[in-house]
């Protein structure tokens, strides 16, 4: 019963001593009074023996094995990520290269691992494929000149040559501007007086049909209107130069014979 | 020089900067403070996990370590026990303790764990021997209450006096021994129900 004193200890003292006893602690007359009390005490004789068990069994329980990899992953995490908060005093004495190396690893830590390894050696690997199939050859760069002068020289040379390639596409397209002015300025003359006043002099006379002339018709009517097959072939922009198509032909200074433009050729009316 | 005082050099050299010397504390005390956390926890997944958190603090908070106020295991032990206190107040962690005067199941005819005591078989000495007997200890550990059950941690698996433990949770020595014979009371008691049920 608590409370109740058997020989001269009291329910709650043993409870008190309890720890004690069963660590061997209690000595003399204190270890016989808590015994004497068990004797009696059916409540605190139970007590103790259950605390005894329950002290046993956990006392029994073995050290679990931490995973292999937990001192890995501690260090991983601690070294790794968390260099910024820990006040770290160098010691005096230390190298240059240990301190670069201290400060640097922590940093790197965290792509330190191989799966960013793996990672950047593929990019290097695709890098270096792609510099090699556009004809980039590593050891063309011991024949750079990378000093200030020849870096300035190779800035002068690539901006002369930008220069160049503008001027000469500037030329260019001022000539085709032109060519295309003047053909403009060509065509309302043929489409307007030539072909109605060829059509009206030469349909009656061989087909009455002026909408669907013979293929013979039409192939003399095509040969008359190209007489140079290397005019033919010069293309639009010869027959576009007609100071020079009558002076390089000497039959269209006949009087009797107007010239006209259509464009592409030279016609002669009848 | 002392065990003390080789680990208080050791914790010198490494808030100067030394990373050996922090390895060598990682490797002193992992096993240790993975024993409290998967005792306390019930779990090998999650004791890995606070043992890797227990580092990370003990990492950023090295240097607030005194030595004129404890020993460094008190501290590193308190710093585990703070943390494990933590994540069982957000409620990772449950609190499965039963009544002394409970029954099983709450059956109102049931015999309650004082009762079930009488009838003993083997004595637990033969028991714990067997694997069978380890997992059930280590269940039992996890029914009892967290205040309970670091108790007892503290005190039957890492071997810390009632004055150290009395550091660590914070409670005069008379708590920590009565915490200590309540735990081991009830964990007797919850395992001789379960081999009851078993049996």
């Amino acid at each position: 019963m608590a409370g109740e004193l058997q020989s001269g200890m009291q329910c709650a003292e043993v409870e008190a001593l309890l720890a004690e006893a069963l660590d061997g602690a209690l000595h003399g007359a204190t270890l016989a009074a808590f015994e004497a009390h068990q004797q009696g005490c059916a409540t605190c004789r139970t007590m103790v023996e259950e605390a005894r068990a329950g002290m046993s069994l956990l006392s029994a329980l073995e050290e679990a094995e931490p995973p292999r990899n937990l001192v890995h992953n501690i260090l991983a995490q601690t070294i790794g990520a968390l260099p910024s908060e820990h006040t770290v005093v160098k010691p005096r004495g230390e190298g240059w290269l240990a301190r670069l190396k201290g400060r640097l690893t922590p940093m790197f830590a965290g792509v330190a691992t191989p799966r960013f390894a793996m990672s950047f050696g593929m990019a290097f690997f695709s890098i270096t494929m792609l510099l090699g199939i556009a004809g980039f050859r590593f050891a063309d760069l011991r024949h750079w000149d990378l000093s200030s002068k020849g870096i300035q020289k190779a800035y002068y040379n690539t901006e002369a040559r930008v220069m160049r390639y503008y001027e000469n596409m500037r030329l260019v397209y001022e000539i085709e501007s032109r060519v295309r002015d003047l053909r403009r300025a060509a065509t309302p003359d043929n489409t307007q007086g030539s072909q109605p006043q060829q059509q009206q002099q030469e349909a009656p006379a061989t087909n009455p049909n002026p909408k669907n002339p013979p293929k013979s018709e039409l192939r003399q009517q095509h040969q008359g209107n190209h007489p140079s097959n290397s005019r033919d072939m010069g293309g639009p922009e010869l027959a576009s130069f007609p100071a020079v198509t009558l002076a390089a032909n000497p039959q269209a200074r006949q009087p009797s014979a107007p010239m006209y433009f259509d464009g592409r050729s030279v016609r002669r009316t009848a | 020089m002392d065990d003390n005082q080789a680990v208080n050099a050791l914790v010198r050299r490494c808030v100067s900067g030394d990373a050996a010397a922090w390895q060598d504390i990682v490797q002193q005390y992992h096993r240790r403070i993975y024993n409290i956390c998967y005792r306390f926890s019930g779990s090998s997944e999650d004791a890995s996990d606070l043992t890797q958190e227990v580092f990370i603090k003990m990492y950023r908070t090295l240097s607030t370590f005194d030595t004129t106020r404890a020993s460094f295991m008190t501290w590193v032990t308190t710093v585990t026990r703070n943390l494990l206190v933590d994540h069982f107040r957000k409620g990772k962690y449950d609190r499965i303790t039963d009544s002394l005067d409970a029954t099983p199941g709450n059956q109102e005819d049931g015999l309650t764990i004082a009762e079930q005591l009488e009838d003993r078989r083997a004595g637990p000495e033969a028991r714990v021997r067997s694997q069978e007997t380890q997992r059930l200890v280590h269940e039992g550990l996890r029914r009892l209450s967290p205040e309970l059950r670091e108790a007892v941690i503290l005190r039957d698996l890492q071997d810390l006096d009632y004055k150290d433990i009395a550091k660590v949770l914070n409670v005069p020595e008379g708590t920590v021994k009565s915490r200590i014979n309540r735990g081991r009371t009830e964990l007797a008691r919850l395992l001789q129900r379960t081999y009851k049920q078993v049996g």
